[in-house]
């Protein structure tokens, strides 16, 4: 019973915490550490979903950020001026997701029989191709607006509430990207459940399998092919969704935002944190996510003290970055927070 | 006796290579069924045609009257066909359950919406798989070993774990690739005692593969031999022994 009982006040403490996690922010640090947490959020979401596919099934997918940016464009395209369209959320959501998910499939299909590097330069291809398609889709006719990106997208709207402005709650003001975090919060504690349930299922199990063995998983009766495309398509439906409120939240998106550093990036969350163990990977998203941010305290730190910037921060963060990977592989080669799968992985014992 | 298996004109050709040359072969229901010859012979490429890792380049194949041809691997499964392999394939890095809960994948239906929502079906479900799965730990004898992750078991154990999650499938057909390979006498032994068991215990039809000769000889009830790619013999060990086919095939044509 004690035990059951620490649980619900650790449970009860975090969620305080969680609520109170903006206010406390925005008093101390700033609005714009608002928006970083925010930010924060997208990228666990996305972290947990590339995990379903890196992390789960083991399919290298160095293209992720595609779908990120197929959800992105699918909502700018519909709640701009654009097209003229202005979608309300519920259905400018699900539809990133979906249409995200269907690319999914059309990655999965052509690369069910790669494995390792050879799924990773293809899924790779698939990204660049997505972004340079979002950049050249402004001629003949203009679609996606090219390099200039969709500006002026609609703020997400739930029921004539606009997340986009200060509004006034119970007496308290909140401001908009505190308004943002609660939203983005309640999401990914969805994902991050989705997530959970499905590793420990019948489901999980398969992609487990085919992550291990892939010969063996047929001969105990797993249909390789579906398997597979539904690890692509779900992780890609989590990276949609997150697209989605990516658009809603800025306001403006151009092609630049979907590169090949950023689906890298979100690779490198999971890695550091601990392929395959959600919690380790939510630490990753965290970390690559508000330590580089923190970083640009630096460059005033040089001003303050030396006078002039020695070192750009923007450097420092590479090459910190680099760093850091070095000293993960050398010490905690299986992430910060192991999953016990992973971890027995690079035991050769 | 039932026909199970059939097995008709069957070749298998890898480029110019011909692996399998006109094999007919027939498995009847309840029956432990040896496959022997020396190395090279074929015995393991028709182990993979019949459980659907390769694809017969001519030939029929049928389980109960229904022709097998094209079947992907987790469709004979499906069917009815279970298989371990010569070199064990287990999931190394999961546990001893877990290994046998995968293998009962093909009897179960859990989607994504089940995973998630946990519903009673999906429940009841996944508490049934982690039952049968102790169930058949206990029945190859290594339910003790149910938490140990699958790379940490004896040689010997990690046989017994495949046994099990192919058992997992509620197969008609088991069909055992050298399973005795690596083992001690003492080792053969149990596991001679552990096939035949099976056949009684679950009315399992049993294919092995194995070069222990005379081991053979005394599980099997028939042993078809195989010699270049060709059936040179099938029948009671007995008249296996004699079958001077047989004899040249193993000791040259001197002998």
């Amino acid at each position: 019973m004690t035990a059951r009982k620490q649980a619900w006040f650790t449970f009860v403490a975090l969620a305080i915490g969680l609520a109170l996690l903006p206010l406390l922010v925005e008093a101390g640090l700033g609005r714009s550490w608002v928006r970083i947490l925010d930010l924060t959020l997208l990228y666990i979401m996305l972290a947990v979903g590339l995990n379903i596919v890196v992390g789960y099934a083991g399919l290298l997918d160095l293209g992720y950020i595609a779908f990120y940016a197929v959800g992105a464009y699918c909502y700018a395209l519909l709640a701009s001026p654009q097209f003229g369209l202005h979608l309300p959320f519920w259905v400018l959501l699900p539809t990133g997701a979906l249409l995200a998910g269907v690319f999914g499939l059309l990655l999965g299909a052509p690369t069910l029989r790669l494995r390792g590097d050879y799924l990773a330069i293809v899924t790779l291809g698939f990204g660049e191709i997505i972004r340079i398609f979002l950049n050249n889709l402004n001629t003949p006719i203009n679609i996606t607006n090219g390099p200039q990106g969709v500006n002026l997208i609609d703020p997400i709207r739930i029921a004539g509430f606009s997340l986009g402005k200060t509004q006034h709650l119970f007496g308290v003001t909140f401001s908009s990207p505190q308004l943002y975090y609660y939203f983005f919060l309640v999401l990914t504690l969805i994902a991050i459940f989705v997530a959970l349930r499905l590793q420990d299922s019948r489901i999980g199990r398969a992609w487990a399998a085919i992550r291990e063995d892939e010969l063996a998983a047929q001969a105990s009766g797993i249909n390789l092919r579906n398997t597979k495309l539904l690890a692509f398509a779900m992780g890609a439906t989590f990276g949609g969704l997150a697209g989605g409120l990516f658009a809603g939240f800025q306001g403006f998106i151009s092609p630049e935002s979907f590169n090949l550093m950023e689906s890298i990036m979100i690779l490198c969350m999971i890695v550091l944190g601990g392929m395959g163990n959600i919690p380790g990977v939510i630490l990753g998203a965290i970390l690559l996510t508000v330590l580089p941010e923190a970083l640009r305290y630096v460059g005033d730190l040089q001003r303050a003290w030396i006078g002039h910037v020695v070192v750009d921060p923007a450097d420092l963060r590479m090459l910190l970055f680099g760093f850091a990977l070095i000293l993960m592989m050398l010490f905690r080669p299986a992430g910060l927070l192991p999953s016990r799968r992973h971890l027995n992985e690079l035991r050769h014992d | 006796m039932t026909e199970l298996i059939k097995v008709t004109h069957v070749s298998k050709q890898f480029g110019g290579i011909c692996a399998l040359n006109d094999v007919s072969l027939t498995v009847y229901k309840g029956e432990i069924l040896g496959l022997i010859g020396p190395n090279g012979a074929g015995k393991t490429t028709l182990f993979n045609i019949l459980t659907g890792f390769y694809t017969a380049t001519s030939g029929e194949l049928s389980l109960n009257d229904v022709s097998m041809r094209g079947l992907l691997a987790h469709q004979v499964l499906q069917r009815g066909i279970a298989r371990t392999f010569q070199n064990i394939r287990l999931f190394a890095n999961m546990s001893v359950l877990e290994n046998v809960m995968v293998g009962r994948h093909s009897r179960t239906h859990t989607g994504v919406v089940g995973a998630v929502l946990r519903h009673r079906r999906a429940r009841v479900e996944e508490v049934a798989i982690r039952t049968r799965a102790h169930e058949l730990l206990h029945l190859v004898g290594i339910s003790r070993h149910s938490q140990t992750l699958a790379k940490n078991l004896s040689y010997g154990d990690q046989r017994r774990l495949e046994i099990a999650r192919a058992l997992a499938s509620d197969p008609q057909v088991l069909a055992l690739d050298e399973p005795a390979a690596g083992m001690n006498p003492a080792e053969r032994d149990t596991l001679k005692q552990l096939i035949r068991d099976l056949r009684d215990a679950l009315g399992l039809t049993l294919l092995v593969i194995e070069h222990d000769v005379p081991w053979m000889m005394s599980l099997c009830d028939r042993i078809a031999v195989l010699d270049f790619g060709e059936k040179i013999a099938e029948d009671t060990p007995a008249n296996i022994r004699t079958n001077p086919r047989v004899i040249s095939a193993y000791l040259g044509d001197g002998a």
